[in-house]
């Protein structure tokens, strides 16, 4: 009774003519072209797994094209069969042929796939881990709610500290040993590589090769409260020569400012108490909760990514750190005069 | 039988009707006399009374008291009374008011009220005032700490006489000329100088906060807080919300342009252990727990620190405790800057408290930085 009207139903749709009904208007055409360019688009720029710039990235893009159409590929299969069992030979098929279909279609088929996938990723899984050869740039990063502490060997031999932004040499592989202050993170650079989590109480590794000279982004991969989608840095891939002379330039101490809007701002940076946080090397200013500002004048952004790094962003920062990132242990200082303030951003930006 | 309730009932709605009606027409009418001049009749006292007693010995059941019996306790208790309750209930050293006399009901002289009373009754009473009574509540319930050093007062006040009140109240004893400021009427000064010391140097035994070695900017930024409620003390609040404008300007810079003398540490060199536990946070802080150091903006050290923030160098080791246990509980409040403190607060543990304001009192001057 029910399946009769189920049947009665459907008679329209199935006795309607076997002819398209989809015609490439110019019109639908313009617009199939703007949804394409507007996809793609989002596939690039500097925090894209699909337009990789470096070794990992390369694999796990070629893994994820293949993915993509290979499972397009068996999408098709899929409903090719389903319309040729449905409009094509509607009749009952034969048990031993429906049987084959099934068994082959449904187990083996998958299976085998499968299998091939697997090898495919585990192949190229130990490449992602492996430590970085004898001999490679190390640099130890420190996930804290919400910034990045990167740890340089500087080329003297000790180490030096810097905040929210990497800086590489291409084509050379790179480790990364991994921790957390706090809670787990993940560390992501999507156009040079895969992610790795940042685990309290213990270390983990990346290895990454950058390939192209270039300017990206890396983000945290691993929701870690209010502000995780406020917890980026930059990636500035560099020849060697122009890293060499970065790294000398970012190990030394901070210059003394010259200028007096900017001399009175570091006066006003020690004596308002960033120093209690803040470390500026070469200066009395040695505290270690926040950011190191020593180089600040030369990163690109402020507050991990969150503002570009001008003046008015700064000041913003400075006055009202909550309104940009929620919760973030920086309390706000807009008690300090307009004249302090213009001074102190002098003083940051001089920072270069 | 049924019918003889039925119409009891009836009758004693009708009665009830009417006793309502009665009551209203007194009322509206306003012939039934509020004024105080002719106090209450015995047996409306009576009740007054015991229902009083009543609700404060019940509502005060859960209260445990601190330890009373602390001479800096009491000498803050004093100051206090001296400034807010005196003048209504009277002081060894002078009468109560007649304007005081004239309420309904009378505020009761103390010392033989006081022996009849648990402190936890008292504090109930001191912080939360009596309805219909006169009796003002505390002007923030976020300072009990400031109650339980009036209770440590009146405990005591039965074997108060006049010389030891007069010790108590006005504690110099190196004795100091009382200072002038300029433009500021003695009586507001006087007040100052009576607890915190003409020299504002807190008095002996540090009972009361230095007011000597704070820069004028912050001395200021404080006594408006207080006035506008934004600083939470029942003390300072009454003290600092009656001066005018240029009252309050004149005073900071009064203090804040003094000299520091040097002062007599208040903790002993037997808490060396613990002074040296504090010295360790005040100047290096606690990285791992998001503490940073406490001298980047208190001193002492050899940087110049803003004129808005308090020197802690030569504070009394209660004093800090306490506005340590404040900014943890949220109840300090405070000036422009006072929100600096919550990462701290938030982050060092209560256990920390005690060594770090030992090791600030242990520095004993208030000013060694020459900015």
């Amino acid at each position: 009774m029910i399946m009769h009207a189920v049947n009665q139903s459907l008679q329209p749709i199935l006795d309607r003519p076997r002819r398209a009904t989809f015609s490439w208007s110019r019109r639908s055409i313009a617009r199939w072209a703007l949804l394409a360019v507007t996809v793609c688009t989002g596939c690039q720029g500097p925090q894209s797994a699909l337009s990789p710039a470096g070794e990992g990235a390369e694999q796990i893009a070629a893994l994820f094209w293949a993915m993509a159409i290979g499972a397009g590929m068996i999408w098709l299969v899929v409903i090719g069969l389903a319309a040729y069992a449905l409009r094509i030979v509607p009749q009952p098929h034969d048990k031993r042929s429906s049987r084959r279909w099934v068994i082959g279609g449904g187990v083996i088929v998958p299976t085998l796939l499968l299998s091939i996938l697997l090898m495919f990723g585990l192949a190229i899984l130990p490449a992602l881990v492996r430590p970085a050869p004898e001999g490679s740039l190390h640099v130890e990063v420190v996930g804290v709610r919400w910034w990045w502490r990167f740890i340089y060997p500087s080329p003297d031999g000790g180490s030096f500290e810097l905040a929210n932004e990497v800086r590489l040499p291409v084509g050379e592989p790179v480790q990364f040993d991994l921790r957390s202050a706090d809670v787990i993170h993940g560390f992501w650079i999507p156009s040079l590589g895969g992610k790795v989590d940042m685990i309290p109480g213990r270390q983990t590794r990346l290895t990454l090769w950058p390939t192209a000279v270039g300017t990206y982004r890396g983000v945290c991969a691993e929701y870690c409260g209010a502000s995780h989608a406020k917890m980026a840095f930059d990636v500035v891939v560099m020849p060697r020569e122009e890293f060499d002379a970065w790294l000398r330039q970012q190990a030394q101490d901070a210059i003394d400012p010259s200028e007096p809007d900017a001399r009175r701002g570091s006066e006003v940076f020690l004596k308002s108490g960033c120093g209690g946080c803040h470390a500026v090397r070469g200066t009395a200013a040695d505290g270690s909760i926040g950011p190191d500002l020593t180089h600040f004048g030369s990163r690109h952004s402020l507050a991990a990514g969150s503002l570009e790094n001008s003046p008015d962003n700064l000041r913003r920062w400075i006055t009202e750190p909550q309104s940009i990132k929620p919760m973030a242990v920086m309390p706000g200082y807009h008690t300090l005069s307009d004249a302090d303030l213009a001074s102190l951003i002098a003083y940051l930006q001089g920072l270069e | 039988m049924k019918l003889r309730l039925k119409q009891r009932a009836t009758t004693l709605a009708i009665f009830f009707a009417l006793m309502a009606v009665l009551g209203s027409m007194v009322v509206v009418s306003g012939v039934a006399p509020i004024r105080a001049s002719s106090g209450h009749w015995a047996i409306t006292k009576w009740f007054l009374a015991f229902s009083k007693n009543r609700s404060v010995a019940t509502h005060s059941l859960g209260i445990k008291a601190p330890e009373l019996d602390d001479l800096g306790r009491v000498r803050r208790g004093a100051g206090h009374y001296e400034t807010a309750c005196a003048n209504c209930h009277g002081s060894p050293l002078r009468a109560r008011s007649p304007v005081a006399l004239a309420m309904t009901p009378t505020p009761p002289l103390l010392p033989p009220l006081v022996e009849r009373r648990k402190p936890r009754e008292l504090y109930y009473v001191v912080q939360h005032g009596i309805l219909f009574a006169g009796m003002p509540a505390w002007p923030t319930q976020k300072r009990p700490e400031e109650v339980w050093d009036v209770v440590a007062f009146l405990v005591r006040l039965p074997q108060i006489d006049r010389d030891e009140y007069l010790r108590l109240i006005s504690p110099e004893t190196r004795p100091a000329p009382l200072p002038t400021a300029d433009g500021v009427a003695t009586a507001p000064l006087a007040t100052c100088t009576r607890c915190h010391g003409a020299d504002g140097g807190g008095g002996p035994g540090g009972a009361f906060p230095r007011l000597v070695g704070q820069p004028s900017e912050y001395l200021l930024d404080s006594l408006e807080a207080y006035a506008a409620g934004e600083r939470h003390s029942g003390v300072m609040q009454t003290v600092a919300a009656v001066l005018t404008d240029e009252e309050r300007r004149v005073l900071a810079n009064h203090f804040g342009k003094m000299m520091a003398p040097g002062t007599d540490p208040t903790a002993s060199p037997e808490d060396s252990e613990a002074i040296a536990r504090g010295r360790k946070i005040a100047e290096h802080g606690l990285p791992d727990a998001n503490v940073p150091s406490c001298i980047d903006c208190h001193g002492p050290g050899e940087q110049p620190i803003s004129e808005n923030y308090p020197r802690l160098a030569g504070q009394p080791t209660w004093y800090l405790e306490r506005q340590l246990r404040l900014f943890h509980a949220g109840h300090r409040g405070g000036g422009a800057n006072a929100h600096l403190m919550d990462t701290v607060a938030a982050n060092l543990q209560e256990t920390s408290y005690r060594d770090v304001a030992m090791y600030y009192s242990s520095l004993g001057n208030a000013s060694q930085e020459d900015d």
